[in-house]
């Protein structure tokens, strides 16, 4: 019999406040959208800070949140020691701040920022790889999760470096590491662990089942070894191993979009919840991700990689994580303060302890701010872009009041 | 002599219900078998709907305190198993409608 991996569960207490913290970084990353232009470059320090504001406030602390609690679902073992994650927020949140700060104001604080992000990710890897070794599961999703935390690491040194090259302290090409270090976090952890997690999470909530694993494991596969080739080829100045890496990145992420259409394919509900609207668009958005990269590759126009990074982290990244918000957080409140009513009085459902109206606005809120931001980069328009903004930051704000009352339900 | 039969179990756990898809565990076809003994010990066969379910433990549980509420039942099991997996089809026909899958 499979072992049991809600004994080892962490308490709502330890894991909520990522939520929370993540959500209120969404917002703010949303409210920051409205004091940019369309037009720009990657290496702007502005767009690092907003980009860093993003991707570790939201999606990071987002993730490691969820970590917390999945992780023994994945591995079916318990945490070495759970409670690092108490440290490990703190020292997230405040080195995001630090490092945003530093982008925007003063340079000479990014290695004290990255120094805190640094120590808390490392906790992060350190305690998962911990954790993996007690496993005794040999799937491909715990290789997946390792091989997330070794780049993960990687990731976060590289970006420390960056830090420091940036305060004048390392003499380094930051160009050349500013290409690993986002292979590294974004390829080789976010698009990872997503990619896990969708084997875990999707058919668990669409009910499918019976499917064929052999395009994930592929997936996973090509997504390893193009996230080293890439990671190589920036260290040393490659271009040549760059492309063939970005190649590979492409051929795993086809073969990850056809694993989904195969669990869709078997997807017993068809309830047009929140999670499931939002769940479709992110697969839409990186559909379109996918094609501007392409077009990017043969226009070279940087207008296209711009849109399709755009409905990368806005559109997929954004709304993978957002839709599985209304079934994780309900399950976690519902888990710790329903589940011990169950036979004694009237519990409710896990889909009437949020808003369906509040996450239906933020749905289509947050998804004509997605299109209309993805438009007006690829046309260069400041209007559109103000209003995809605006969208975008009203879709959060409706996010953020679902998400407190969803925390706060049955106090 | 013992009144409980398997009909008398499954009634008991039709009690039971799942609170993310809102359908009790019979109806939902996750309840195999339910085997009572002369002595009134019940042994109840059982599958989730999917294997990494994080209320697997609290499911199993739910169950035995719902068979146990049975006048005159002995020792209450439950047995997990994963074989025949669960699929749709196992379902009644009004979750089947309300789910929309088949």
């Amino acid at each position: 019999m499979t072992p049991i991996s809600q004994d080892f569960a962490p308490p709502l207490k330890l894991i909520a406040p990522f939520f929370h913290f993540g959500v209120i970084f969404y917002l703010l990353s949303m409210l920051a959208l409205l004091f940019f232009e369309p037009v720009f470059s990657y290496q702007q320090m502005d767009v690092a800070g907003w980009i860093h504001l993003f991707l570790l406030g939201f999606v990071m602390t987002i993730i490691f949140g969820a970590m917390a609690q999945l992780i023994p679902v994945v591995l079916e073992v318990g945490h070495v020691v759970v409670d690092v994650y108490y440290v490990i927020l703190p020292l997230l949140v405040f080195g995001t701040v630090v490092m945003v700060f530093g982008f925007w104001l003063m340079p000479a604080l990014l290695p004290y920022g990255g120094l805190f992000v640094l120590i808390a990710m490392i906790i992060f890897a350190f305690e998962n790889i911990a954790t993996l070794k007690k496993t005794e599961l040999k799937t491909l999703t715990v290789d997946t999760v390792a091989w997330s935390n070794g780049y993960l690491l990687l990731g976060i040194l590289t970006g420390f470096s960056i830090a420091l090259g940036l305060s004048g302290d390392l003499g380094i090409n930051v160009a050349l590491m500013l290409k690993a270090h986002v292979y590294a976090v974004l390829g080789g952890y976010v698009v990872l662990t997503i990619m896990g997690l969708s084997l875990t999470l999707i058919p668990m909530f669409s009910l499918a089942h019976g499917f064929d694993e052999l395009a994930v494991k592929r997936a996973f596969k090509f997504v390893i070894v193009s996230v080293a080739v890439v990671f190589v080829g920036a260290v040393l100045g490659f271009e040549w191993l760059m492309l063939i890496g970005y190649a590979l990145s492409f051929i795993g992420i086809l073969f990850y979009i056809y694993q989904i259409y195969i669990i869709a394919k078997l997807t017993v509900r068809k309830e047009m919840d929140v999670w499931a609207k939002s769940i479709i668009f992110a697969f839409v958005a990186l559909f379109l991700s996918i094609l501007l990269s392409g077009l990017y590759f043969f226009t070279e126009l940087p207008t296209m990689l711009h849109a399709s990074v755009w409905f990368l982290l806005l559109g997929f990244v954004s709304f993978f994580i957002i839709g599985h918000l209304y079934k994780i957080v309900p399950f976690l409140v519902w888990f710790e303060r329903f589940a011990p009513l169950v036979g004694k009085e009237k519990v409710p459902m896990l889909h009437e302890m949020y808003s369906k109206e509040g996450a239906n606005m933020m749905f289509w809120f947050t998804l004509a701010g997605v299109l209309l931001g993805g438009v007006a980069l690829l046309f260069e328009s400041d209007m559109l872009f103000k209003a995809g903004g605006s969208f975008l930051f009203t879709g959060a704000i409706f996010l953020y009041i679902t998400m407190k009352k969803m925390l706060a339900y049955g106090e | 002599m013992c009144n409980i039969t398997k009909e008398t179990a499954f009634g008991a756990i039709s009690t039971v219900i799942d609170p993310e898809v809102g359908f009790n565990l019979v109806e939902m076809g996750l309840i195999y078998d339910a085997i009572v003994d002369e002595a009134c010990n019940v042994q109840v066969i059982m599958t989730l709907s999917t294997q990494g379910c994080p209320l697997h433990q609290m499911i199993k549980q739910w169950v035995v305190e719902a068979v146990e509420k049975l006048e005159g039942v002995g020792t209450v099991e439950v047995e997990v198993v994963w074989e025949p997996a669960w699929n749709i089809s196992m379902a009644d026909e009004n979750v089947k409608k309300a789910l929309g899958g088949m």
